[in-house]
């Protein structure tokens, strides 16, 4: 496991609705998923999840609902809304386009 | 949009649903992590510290969610409310000492505050109110002066500063009819005078410039009240006639309620709807003559003319005026607004009201907060527990805070219920004619002031206390079990020092009161220059129309007379007025023969009229020559009693009986002076007046006024005879009204009201001052002999005496109450400036009051400090020993 970086300002959100993408999961497996696959690279306060979610949940990009686990217990899981793969589109979009800018004054430089 | 609306009400309103299932969803992830943790092979405890360490501080993560719901500062809000109140009522005597303590503070505050709204804040109740002024003239001798009609007459023809002018003057009128007669409170104004107040008549119209000639005069406009009254409200009133003063009157006008007389001095009618009637105000005659000063002007300045323009200009005027006519020279015109003139000197008095009802508040906060830091010390485990389970420290404070707010909302409300009963009882109590007493309700901005002064109150006492709390260290805390040492010192100076400025606080209002007590003995006690005692008072106002100057003297004479021989009367005299109830002021410019005034300046003195037995029913001691008797009649050499200050103004070292002056610009024969035969012992205007106007009295024989005020001196109680008063005035004129019955006792202490409610209220504020800074000595004293119970067990065991010990606490409140007082004592002299125009003959350093006040305090906080000194003795050295 090399250095671990932080996460920049907002992209968590970024983060969250990608990986449920793929369909409804519950919060221990975004959190487990998230750092799968970004390698482990990035440190998040596991912590840091809920709030994000309740937030993302409060503007209508994700549902919530209570189902049962793998290991049948109880768990919340949470889904894309319409509109939140909308913003996850245009999000995306914006930030191919940041790193491509920030990318070619980079190499430029 | 509507989603995030459901989602908030959701948080909100299921609140205890949603906090459990996040309990849940986070309690899942816990479990899930410990899981994966344990199937890597570490064991239970390691895997839970891990999951634990990557999941950071769950109750922060829950606030943040309780954020993230975006109900966050509502719900915390609540949860600390919930918290507070638990806390509160496990210790409601803690709750209720504080919470009544407040609630009397606060409460005395919005009262006090409910009459500064009404009587300085609220705005005047006429339109742009800022833009109505007062007209005086003014020189050296007479500061405040009333203008002459025809000086009035030319300022209102020549000014460009003003929208419009009027003048009015007090006359009152008898209305009869139906029943017995009445007086009416009446005004003559000129045209347009309502225009300048900015009101309208609710029926018909207001009085032309045709009016303003005499004989065009009988016309009326009646308020509101009177129309109601003793007209059925009749719609059709305009145009009827009615008997006023025994002769037709036409009602003109009828104004709305709500229309407020803007005060006058002279013959002085309460700020109000106090008015029943105005008359057409109407001057003839040479216009030459500006001698005489009566009438009081008004004017409404153009929108953006300043005060200081408009006197310019009139100014400007008077002095064309002064060249035109001789007779008007030698004065300036005063120009004052309207709201300083109605609210005058009682600004001054309420503000220092404010603020003494202010410090008690203070000290009521530093005993507040006396309290809560001691029970936060107590509280110092259970704060440390909640920080060490991951509790920001803000939110430690804020709970704390909420509790503190919630004491002082509590108060605030108590305090609100106390100011509707206080402001009750402040308005009954008010000095006579207090301007505005009618606008002073428990009205909104009132509520707003207590929320505001409630909410600052919580902040101010509850925020030291909280972050005193919030700065323990959760670890020292939890160890010591309960006090950490360095904190509880830095607690005691804080508590120290606030003990220190409540002495002070209280020691300032103290001294404020002692000073405000002695000013009203002072007044007391002052040689009035006449006797209250017995004496009966009445008004009396002959009609024109039946009594010319003849009749009128024939009148008042008979009737002194045959009150004179009533049983139980000692003596009974009329005169033009009475001491001590505001006086007109009337210049007599007159000529001494012999003398010459300084060059532009005239002989004056003010005026009055009396009948022979006016002295003596008053008491007033006549010191040399005679008073009036029957020979002074009409057509007998003119003679004058005057007062001691004339004679000494004017002939200091003289005899002055017999010494003679005159009205008459030249004059030429004999019958053009007249001759002084009495000289009466002195009467001020006001008990605190500095000193006695030169005055002359005519005889009521040879000058004549329609308006008398009559004088009976009882041997009795004076309080038996009004209905004999009243018979015996029937008897000469049934169609005449008996006016403003009082008792000469009455009017004295009505003079003395205003002096004595400023001590009453600083006294009471004093009073709870005193009594809340005992409170907070006590509890510092208490609380520390609890803390040094050990220490003292400890030196009873190594041979101390009980005395030393009680010394030692006595010692100890001693070093607080001593600065305490010494600083109040520093800030009275400096304060000294703002009380000086609300005291009477006493200096603001007093050093009687200064050190009495002194000693008062440092025996308080002796006596405060007593029993816990008592308790301190009481420590029992074995016990102490065996528990260490």
């Amino acid at each position: 496991m090399g250095e671990r970086i932080d996460l920049p300002q907002g992209t968590l959100d970024l983060l969250i609705l990608r990986t449920l993408l793929n369909g409804p999961h519950h919060g221990w497996a975004i959190s487990e998923r998230v750092q799968q696959v970004s390698s482990e690279v990035l440190s998040i306060q596991q912590g840091s999840l809920y709030p994000a979610l309740h937030r993302l949940e409060r503007r209508g990009w994700i549902k919530a609902r209570w189902g049962t686990s793998e290991n049948n217990r109880r768990a919340k899981y949470y889904e894309l809304t319409k509109s939140g793969a909308k913003q996850l589109e245009q999000e995306t979009e914006a930030w191919r386009k940041l790193t491509v800018a920030v990318g070619q004054i980079l190499e430029g430089a | 949009m509507l989603d995030d609306l459901r989602f908030r009400l959701r948080a909100l309103f299921r609140r205890d649903a949603v906090e459990e299932e996040l309990e849940e969803e986070i309690r899942f992830h816990f479990d899930r992590e410990v899981e994966k943790h344990m199937r890597l092979g570490m064991d239970e405890r390691e895997a839970k510290r891990r999951a634990r360490l990557g999941f950071g501080g769950q109750e922060q993560v829950k606030e943040d969610c309780r954020e993230a719901r975006g109900t966050g500062f509502i719900e915390l809000s609540l949860q600390d409310a919930k918290y507070a109140l638990r806390q509160l009522r496990a210790h409601p005597t803690f709750a209720l000492v504080m919470i009544l303590t407040l609630a009397l503070s606060i409460g005395a505050n919005s009262a006090i505050f409910s009459v500064i709204d009404g009587v300085l804040l609220k705005k005047l109740p006429y339109p742009h109110p800022e833009r109505l002024v007062r007209l005086f003239l003014s020189n050296t001798a007479y500061p405040k002066f009333p203008l002459n009609p025809f000086d009035f007459r030319d300022f209102r023809a020549r000014n460009r500063s003003f929208e419009s002018m009027a003048a009015f003057t007090r006359g009152d009128m008898q209305l009869s009819g139906s029943g017995e007669p009445v007086r009416l409170n009446g005004f003559g104004v000129t045209s347009g005078y309502f225009r300048v107040l900015g009101l309208q008549p609710e029926l018909g119209r207001e009085f032309d410039l045709q009016a303003e000639t005499p004989g065009n005069g009988l016309q009326v406009i009646l308020s509101d009240g009177l129309w109601r009254t003793r007209f059925g409200a009749d719609p059709n009133i305009v145009g009827r006639k009615i008997a006023l003063n025994m002769q037709p009157y036409t009602v003109m006008g009828v104004m709305p309620a709500g229309t407020e007389h803007p005060g006058n001095d002279y013959h002085a009618v309460a700020y109000g709807e106090n008015v029943d009637v105005w008359w057409p105000f109407s001057f003839a005659g040479d216009p030459n003559r500006r001698g005489s000063h009566f009438v009081e002007g008004i004017g409404r300045l153009k929108e953006g003319v300043s005060v200081t323009r408009a006197r310019a200009e009139m100014n400007a005027i008077m002095a064309e005026i002064a060249r035109e006519h001789p007779d008007a020279a030698g004065w300036t015109v005063l120009i004052v607004p309207l709201y300083t003139e109605i609210v005058g000197s009682n600004r001054q008095m309420l503000l220092v009201l404010l603020g003494a009802v202010g410090m008690v508040l203070l000290i009521a906060c530093a005993n507040a907060a006396n309290l809560q830091l001691a029970r936060a010390s107590e509280r110092q485990r259970e704060i440390a527990v909640r920080l060490a389970m991951g509790a920001p420290r803000l939110r430690v404070m804020r709970q704390l805070l909420t509790e503190s707010l919630l004491i002082s909302f509590a108060g605030g409300a108590f305090g609100l219920v106390l100011a509707f009963g206080g402001v009750r009882a402040l308005v009954s109590f008010l000095p006579a004619g207090f301007p505005r007493a009618h606008d002073i309700h428990v009205s909104a901005p009132v509520f707003l002031f207590t929320l505001l002064v409630s909410l600052m109150t919580g902040i101010l006492f509850g925020l030291a206390p909280a972050r005193q709390a919030s700065r323990i260290d959760p670890r020292q805390g939890l160890q010591s079990g309960g006090r950490s040492s360095s904190a509880s010192r830095n607690q005691s100076r804080i508590r120290s020092a606030l003990v220190v400025s409540e002495v002070s606080l209280a020691c300032v209002l103290l001294i404020g009161a002692g000073l405000m007590l002695r000013s009203f003995l002072n007044l007391l006690h002052l040689d009035p220059g006449f006797r209250q005692e017995h004496v009966l008072t009445a008004s009396l106002s002959l009609p024109h129309a039946q009594y010319n100057s003849e009749r009128t003297a024939r009148f008042y004479d008979q009737l002194t007379a045959n009150l004179s021989a009533l049983p139980g009367v000692e003596n009974a005299g009329a005169g033009s007025d009475l001491p001590w109830t505001g006086y007109d002021e009337n210049l007599g410019g007159f000529i001494i023969e012999g003398k010459k005034p300084p060059p532009n300046q005239e002989f004056h003195a003010r005026f009055h009229l009396a009948t022979s037995g006016y002295f003596s029913a008053l008491g007033i001691p006549l010191l040399e020559g005679r008073f009036f008797t029957e020979a002074d009649k009409k057509d007998a050499p003119m003679s004058l009693i005057i007062n001691r200050a004339m004679a000494d103004r004017y002939w200091l070292h003289e005899d002055v009986i017999g010494k003679r002056i005159s009205f008459e610009d030249v004059p030429k024969k004999d019958s053009d002076w007249t001759t002084i035969v009495g000289v009466v012992g002195d009467v001020k205007d006001q008990p605190n007046s500095p000193g006695a106007e030169p005055a002359f009295w005519w005889s009521a024989l040879q000058r004549f006024d329609s308006d008398m005020l009559i004088v009976i001196r009882t041997y009795g109680d004076p309080a038996l005879l009004p209905d004999a008063l009243r018979d015996e005035v029937h008897k000469l004129d049934p169609a005449l009204a008996v006016a403003d019955m009082k008792l000469m006792d009455k009017i004295v202490d009505t003079s003395v009201s205003t002096p004595r409610f400023a001590f009453v209220l600083v006294g009471v504020f004093a009073g709870l001052a005193i009594v809340l800074a005992a409170v907070g000595v006590y509890g510092v004293i208490a609380y520390t002999v609890s803390q040094r119970t050990q220490e003292f067990g400890l030196r009873l065991a190594l041979g101390a005496q009980r005395d030393d010990l009680v010394r030692l606490v006595l010692g100890q409140s001693a070093r607080l109450v001593a600065p305490g007082t010494i600083l109040g004592v520093l800030l009275t002299l400096c304060l000294g400036r703002v009380v000086r125009s609300l005291i009477y003959g006493v200096s603001p350093a007093d050093p009687m009051i200064l050190g009495s006040v002194a000693l008062l305090v440092l025996f308080v906080g002796l006596i405060a400090s007593y029993r816990p000194a008592r308790r301190a003795t009481k420590a029992d050295p074995m016990a102490m020993l065996r528990a260490e």
